[in-house]
């Protein structure tokens, strides 16, 4: 696939003499590193600075198979399943299943045993089911939408490689944590539908990445999530949520509304990438589902 | 403790106790300035030339960093800080001779940049981008709580504002569905990083937000407060409710005494809300230990409506 507007080369003139890249400028970070690499999957090439982007990122996993966002920050969290989105061979087969083991036993503070078990005695009712568990983004803390959707990405590309129910039921759980925090418009807030009564309102980077981590699953109980997002799109004002709704309508054979690609500013690394990945998608090619 | 860790003391060579040195130093009774502005109009320039020449504020040669409240796109809304006020900061902050910053580190968007756009910054501020920093994505480094009262005992913070002498902290005066009113101190929950804690910032919620404001209030005691009251939000704030137009700007050294003066301004009891007792205990909040200049609070008063959770908050003036 070709990307012919530069992009690309935007991208790989941002990345850091140390190998990683920043979201704009300054230090390297394990986030945009990640999506540095997957933009260059998707375009069906390779980074010139892949080593140094990969020696980088092996770096940064921490002892407990985790990624931290970026050193000096010693804490793995949910960019853990960013890496778990790199493909074995090039991330190492060995640092990729300990980050998938840190996935599978990482999950939001309210699906705790303890948690639930205190719950129950405060509002003698358990807050959710023992089927609903997303992920948090930082450990000991609640589960919310951005960092679920990235788990199932991530634990979905392991189980088409080695399909495992352990796999398969975590992957249900997320999925069911998504479908259980729907705001009542169709989309996604960052991961509360309701707050003291009050409807949430949905943002579109967090309905487009749940549309994407619910790919496969009834579109018939999606249709209001569709139609939110095509408004989204048309309303859009970020080229980042431009890019996550295309990729989740795309994951859903919904052809995408609103302005074309590339016509808004892309601020960010994870913005150009972003909109790199969705360029391919819309080719036929959804980096994130392959 | 690591090497690379900032302890408060190494934190404090940087930056907070820069605070205290470029600053007038904190006086007792702590002063709080009450300014009327009717609008955001040109007018505003003049009016934050007044306002900090009221503080005697020396800055010369200082960076100082603006830090505005930034949460929603909606432009026509009143939930972000009025780009026109900031603006008039950074140009009386610049004509005392100081190096001015701007930085944001938004709690439910990721997208800070666009967010600016959206919010008027790009387009009020003459080379915004040059000038602002996202701290949700800037360098951080670790800084331990002396003395924490929520479960925290440490936070990453981002050197931008470890390493400024003065930081400004710049809210909207509006309501709070959790802590009952957010203002200058709330406002700190804006500098822990996102790109480290997520969005939002889930960390402080579960150790606890009354104790977290406290503590991050502890590592930045004198920071000065610059409150957008001309135009606040009422109702199920801080993003779903309503314009609630005051016209004021609160503005002080003392950021326990300021956030006190919103409250009684928006007819809160500050002494029930608990971050305010939390970090300046009931004497740090009395009528009679805060010095106004300015308008009075009672002059300007205006009744701020409260979800029903938060309706125990209410001031009932005399």
């Amino acid at each position: 696939m070709e990307i012919d507007n530069g992009a690309l080369e935007n991208i790989r003139a941002a990345q850091n003499p140390d190998g990683g890249w920043p979201y704009h400028k300054g230090g390297s970070w394990t986030e945009p590193t990640v999506y540095a690499l997957l933009a260059h999957q998707a375009a069906r090439t390779t980074a010139p600075g892949s080593a140094g982007a990969l020696a980088w990122l092996g770096a940064a996993q921490q002892n407990d198979g985790g990624w931290t966002p970026r050193p000096p920050v010693d804490q793995s969290t949910w960019v853990t399943a960013l890496a778990a989105m790199l493909p074995p061979e090039t991330i190492g087969a060995q640092r990729h299943a300990r980050a998938v083991e840190w996935l599978l036993h990482e999950s939001g503070m309210e699906s705790s045993p303890l948690f639930r078990l205190s719950s129950l005695l405060r509002d003698g009712k358990l807050p959710e089911g023992p089927d609903v568990s997303g992920w948090p983004w930082y450990p000991g803390t609640a589960a919310w939408a951005t960092p679920t959707c990235l788990g199932i990405l991530a634990l979905k590309k392991c189980y088409w490689r080695r399909p495992s129910s352990r796999l398969r039921e975590r992957i249900e759980k997320a999925q069911a944590f998504l479908l259980s925090r729907r705001c009542a418009d169709g989309g996604w807030n960052h991961g509360s539908a309701r707050s003291l009564g009050y409807n949430s309102d949905s943002y579109p980077e967090t309905t487009g990445q749940a549309l994407l981590a619910l790919a496969g699953t009834d579109a018939g109980k999606l249709q209001d999530s569709f139609r939110l997002a095509q408004r989204f799109l048309r309303e859009q004002r970020s080229s980042g949520g431009a890019a996550w709704l295309r990729l989740g309508l795309l994951a859903h054979q919904q052809t995408p509304a609103g302005a074309p690609l590339f016509s808004m500013p892309c601020r960010t690394v994870p913005d150009t990438a972003l909109t790199i990945m969705a360029a391919a998608a819309e080719q036929g090619y959804n980096v994130f589902l392959e | 403790m690591r090497r690379r860790d900032f302890i408060l003391g190494s934190a404090a060579a940087l930056g907070l106790a820069g605070c205290n040195r470029t600053a007038a130093p904190p006086r007792s009774p702590a002063l709080v300035k009450v300014t009327r502005a009717a609008a955001y109009s040109q007018d505003l320039y003049d009016t934050m030339r007044r306002v900090l020449a009221a503080h005697k504020l020396n800055v010369r040669g200082r960076r100082v960093v603006l830090k505005p409240n930034l949460v929603e796109f909606e432009p026509e809304s009143t939930i972000n800080t009025h780009p026109m006020l900031v603006h008039a900061t950074l140009e009386a902050f610049r004509e005392l001779g100081a190096s001015v910053a701007i930085a944001e580190g938004p709690g439910h968007r990721r997208c800070t940049l666009d967010l600016a756009d959206a919010a008027g910054y790009f387009q009020t501020i003459p080379g915004f981008e040059d000038l602002f920093t996202d701290l949700n994505l800037d360098e951080v480094s670790r800084v331990r709580l002396p003395h924490p009262i929520s479960r925290l005992s440490s936070l990453y913070l981002p050197r931008t504002i470890l390493g400024s002498d003065l930081l400004v902290s710049m809210p909207k005066m509006k309501t709070h569905h959790w802590a009952g009113a957010t203002l200058s101190m709330k406002n700190l929950f804006g500098i822990v990083p996102g790109g480290v804690y997520g969005w939002p910032k889930n960390v402080l919620h579960w150790a606890g937000i009354h104790q977290s404001i406290a503590d991050l209030h502890s590592l930045f005691p004198n920071h000065f407060a610059i409150v957008d009251g001309i135009v606040g939000m009422d109702g199920n704030g801080p993003i779903q409710g309503r314009p609630k137009p005051v016209g004021v700007i609160v503005s002080g050294q003392n950021p326990v005494a300021v956030d006190a003066t919103c409250c009684r301004i928006m007819q809160i009891e500050p002494s029930r809300v608990a971050y305010l007792t939390l970090a300046g205990g009931l004497e740090g909040i009395a009528e009679k230990n805060i010095q106004q200049i300015g308008e009075k609070p009672d002059s300007v008063a205006t009744r701020f409506e409260l979800i029903m959770e938060m309706r125990e908050l209410r001031r009932e003036r005399a």
